[in-house]
């Protein structure tokens, strides 16, 4: 049985390559059907939000390869609801459906799985 | 079930700090390395939200980290791990998670 593993990614899209690392690491483990999880915490939901313009930065669009994580088998997708609410972000306004989670929820999510990371 | 932590930028300057104090678990721990230990200054309010973490939570720091940044007065729950000891906790839990 291989082994679960939760990818926590809080940085924003525009931080740098670490949100996309994030991104490459949960596509590239769906298409070898491992078990994993994504969890949008911080700043990391500001990836979340639908109609940004990348292209405005020369850089490409994150929420089509968001848009690719069922392809790719990951169904797992939380988001913290805190993280949500403090950057006034509604959960309708979001590219992706995720599952939103309180605090204490968070904890029991990550000793749910094998391995995590945070990104 | 349980979760070590493995904490390395300052909160002066950073929210993971923050962020994981919100999703400990009973029986998780948090390792303090790098410019974590800061969160251990004395008077700080990073020190009190250290300090108000339920005992069911274990902390360690790397003494090394603590030494070079003339950190003392370290609250009596604070255990200090040498690298041999990083290992070891590494291995006793069942997994850990770097908030890189």
């Amino acid at each position: 049985m291989a082994r679960s593993m939760l990818v926590i990614t809080r940085q924003s899209p525009w931080s740098g390559p670490t949100a996309r690392e994030a991104l490459d690491i949960v596509l590239a483990g769906g298409a070898f059907d491992l078990p994993l999880g994504l969890l949008f915490l911080d700043d990391g939901v500001f990836q979340l939000m639908s109609g940004q313009h990348a292209a405005r930065l020369q850089q490409k669009d994150l929420t089509a390869n968001l848009q690719a994580l069922p392809m790719f088998g990951i169904e797992s997708v939380f988001a913290s609801r805190r993280s949500l609410s403090e950057r006034r972000l509604d959960e309708a306004s979001l590219a992706l459906p995720v599952e939103l989670l309180d605090d204490a929820e968070l904890g029991s999510l990550i000793n749910r799985y094998d391995q995590v990371i945070t990104l | 079930m349980a979760t070590l932590h493995l904490l390395s930028h300052s909160p002066f300057s950073d929210g993971r700090l923050a962020s994981c104090l919100r999703l400990l678990c009973a029986g998780d721990a948090l390792l303090l390395c790098g410019d974590s230990v800061y969160a251990l200054q004395s008077g700080s309010d990073h020190r009190k939200a250290l300090e108000s973490i339920p005992d069911s939570v274990a902390l360690y720091a790397l003494d090394e980290d603590l030494a070079a940044r003339r950190l003392d007065a370290l609250p009596a729950r604070l255990l200090p791990v040498d690298y041999a000891g990083f290992v070891e906790l590494c291995c006793r839990y069942e997994r850990t998670n770097s908030w890189l």
